[in-house]
């Protein structure tokens, strides 16, 4: 026996410890910023409940790599200080790899920029207005923007009623609803179709009688309303008391079940695009369906879908780095890896798309993907497959 | 020392906050101290931060030049305001200035260039917290001193009876437009430091709400001393960070502490008389 022998011995054993200490001790502490209070918790709840979900699912069976996923969930109420509030807890106290979140995209802009400024990533995935990746290299969405799908709507409901031209109605004085609007506007000239009228109207309104009198005049073909799902239900209804039959076009607003439950048979030939398709026959989608209804005993909606999308997207993208005891090192890591990420998720194949540099500044990246395009019949969201 | 870097960095935005907070309260203080109830201050805040961060994203302004402009726009609005508006007393007053805030907050939405319901977003972080514990300061120094002058007491007489302050020959118009003007100036200051820390601002900042937010600062802490508004701003801006542990029944626990307060302290937090009588029962006390 040559004296070299235990010293090699003992050398393996140490670089196997080594090896396994962070590997087997490891917790993956992931942020999530959602707004679980106040009006923006009817879509912060289920992007919480389906990353919840998701993160259930991959640590039983055995984590990423043999490491846990551990969720560490804070709310910020859709307001713009809590975000950035919560944002720096998560980064510099509970030392996270990355944040989801925070829901609306007015918390983004405000929040986004200390994320990127402290490099973590930050993953929105229900923020879909303009200039969200704008903020800097390390903001991320999932969240497919309204000028990716509104086209392929207003294509579709183009091309099955023989549309020749439209009214339009939006909600003014909200970002969500606004946006939408010019989303539109800029569709509807793109694809030559004119508008017979425009008509606003502001948020908490119940009466609509007399802006759908002015479209009826107009005898539009259709009717695009960039409006949320509270004041649609209301808009539909009193379309069909004054006699106008023309079906509607929505925007991501539309996409809520309650809404056709309330407008029943009168929201009937509506045209809405969405990320997302409940009836989506795919596997990975119908698990997830099943799954949630037995955690949470509702029916998962697009928020959730996306929630449950982003934290695989995450998962996949730590599967391929190393981790090590590095915090900076780690979401360095993690960062570069995630563009890498495709997944055929609950809401189809997906992947990232870098946005356009703005004022040579590098921006972060967008979701690219097709969205799902329903019309509704008999008050449910059947998908369209052409004429 | 670590510790200490990451709780600062952890909390500095609050800290912030509770500066500009007590800022707004120490703001409605002053018309309050005059006996007027304006509820225009979350309005004139909004004013200051559109002006400051639209000269700094438009015109690239330096940023003690934006903050001057911030803190002058709303203190001029209210000078041309105030004259009709301050005809008014009472409830009357607090519609009228209410009125005035949701005018500025559909002007705002409807504007092109404040970028609409959208808002304004990427304003650089230029605000440090010096600057905020420095304005403070001056406010706080400036109103004790004005508290302790000729206009100071012409304040204190108004609000006790305008109709004898009047018959005394006292310039009571003049003076109460010169406590919603300082009011202004203030209310601007604290919008403009605001904006150039939190990157971004949206008309709904500055809406009824966050007008209702400013007046319970104030009457939360006390108004009859300047301590009073400071203490309720913190502790307004400082509790729902506190309770958060509490998750869900965070914001539960927090109007029930609200409540409790104003049942139990209905003159605020801080009462100079309150706490003189304590003290006096505690001395005597130590004597027997």
């Amino acid at each position: 026996m040559t004296p070299m022998k235990p010293l090699l011995k003992s050398l393996a054993i140490a670089t196997v410890i080594l090896a396994a200490a962070p590997a087997g001790a490891a917790n993956l502490r992931i942020g999530i910023a959602e707004a679980l209070s106040g009006g923006a918790a009817q879509y912060g709840t289920p992007i919480r409940n389906g990353m919840q979900l998701a993160a259930e699912e991959i640590n039983a069976k055995g984590g990423v790599n043999g490491n846990q996923l551990q969720l560490v969930i804070e709310d910020e109420q859709g307001k713009k200080e809590e975000a950035i509030n919560v944002f720096k807890k998560l980064i510099f106290q509970d030392k996270v790899l990355m944040i989801f979140g925070p829901t609306l995209s007015n918390s983004m802009f405000a929040a986004g920029p200390v994320a990127n400024a402290s490099k973590v990533v930050a993953f929105g995935t229900s923020n879909t207005a303009n200039g969200i990746t704008d903020i800097g290299p390390w903001i991320f969405r999932n969240s497919v923007m309204e000028s990716d799908v509104l086209p392929v709507t207003v294509a579709s409901a183009v091309k099955h009623y023989g549309i020749k031209k439209v009214a339009v109605i939006y909600g003014n004085d909200d970002a969500f609803t606004k946006s939408g609007y010019d989303v539109f506007k800029a569709v509807l000239a793109e694809q030559k179709i004119p508008v017979t009228t425009t008509e606003t109207y502001v948020k908490g309104d119940v009466d609509f009688k007399a802006q759908l009198t002015k479209i009826k005049g107009g005898e539009p073909d259709a009717i695009v309303c960039s409006c949320l799902a509270e004041e649609a239900a209301n808009i539909i209804l009193q379309a069909r008391s004054l006699g106008l039959r023309a079906p509607f076009i929505g925007g991501n607003g539309f996409n809520s079940p309650k809404l056709f439950d309330i407008s029943k048979l009168a929201g009937d030939g509506t045209f809405v695009g969405s990320p997302w398709s409940n009836a989506n026959p795919a596997p990975v989608n119908q698990n997830f369906v099943a799954a949630y209804k037995k955690k949470f005993g509702a029916e998962p909606n697009q928020f959730a879908a996306q929630g449950y999308d982003a934290m695989y997207t995450a998962a996949t993208a730590l599967k391929s780095i190393k981790i090590t005891d590095d915090l900076a090192a780690d979401r360095q890591a993690l960062r570069d890896a995630l563009p890498k990420v495709t997944l055929n998720g609950a809401t189809g194949p997906f992947k990232f798309r870098p946005a356009a540099p703005k004022a040579g500044k590098p921006g972060g990246f967008d979701a690219d993907q097709k969205p799902f395009i329903y019309i509704i019949k008999g008050g449910k969201f059947t998908l369209y497959t052409g004429k | 020392m670590a510790w200490l870097s990451d709780f600062w960095s952890t909390y500095n935005t609050l800290v912030y906050s509770i500066g500009v907070h007590a800022m707004l309260a120490l703001s409605i203080q002053i018309t309050l101290s005059c006996g007027l109830l304006s509820l225009a201050n979350a309005a004139f805040m909004g004013i200051g931060a559109y002006v400051s961060a639209l000269l700094t994203l438009t015109l690239g302004w330096p940023f003690p030049a934006v903050l001057a402009a911030g803190t002058l726009a709303p203190a001029l609005l209210a000078l041309l305001i105030g004259a009709p508006v301050l005809r008014l007393s009472g409830v009357y007053l607090a519609m009228a200035t209410l009125a005035f805030g949701e005018v500025v907050r559909v002007i705002v939405l409807n504007l092109e260039i404040t970028g609409g319901p959208e808002g304004l977003n990427g304003i650089p972080p230029s605000t440090e917290g010096w600057h905020i514990a420095l304005f403070l300061a001056l406010t706080v120094y400036g109103l004790v001193r004005l508290a302790r002058s000729r206009v100071g007491r012409a304040f204190e007489a108004i609000k006790e009876d305008e109709v004898a302050a009047r018959l005394m020959g006292m310039d009571v118009d003049g003076h109460k437009l010169f406590a919603f003007t300082l009011g202004a100036l203030i209310a601007g200051l604290a919008g403009a430091l605001n904006a150039h820390y939190t990157f971004f601002i949206s008309p709904r900042e500055y809406g009824f709400e966050s007008a209702v937010d400013i007046l319970t600062m104030a009457v939360l802490g006390g108004t009859s001393g300047l301590l009073g508004p400071i203490l309720g701003a913190s502790l307004l801006t400082v509790l729902p960070e506190v309770l958060r542990f509490l998750q869900d029944w965070r914001m539960a626990v927090n109007g029930a502490i609200l409540i409790l307060v104003v049942l139990f302290l209905p003159t605020g937090l801080w009462d100079p008389h309150r706490v003189r009588a304590w003290l006096r029962r505690k001395r005597r006390e130590e004597k027997a």
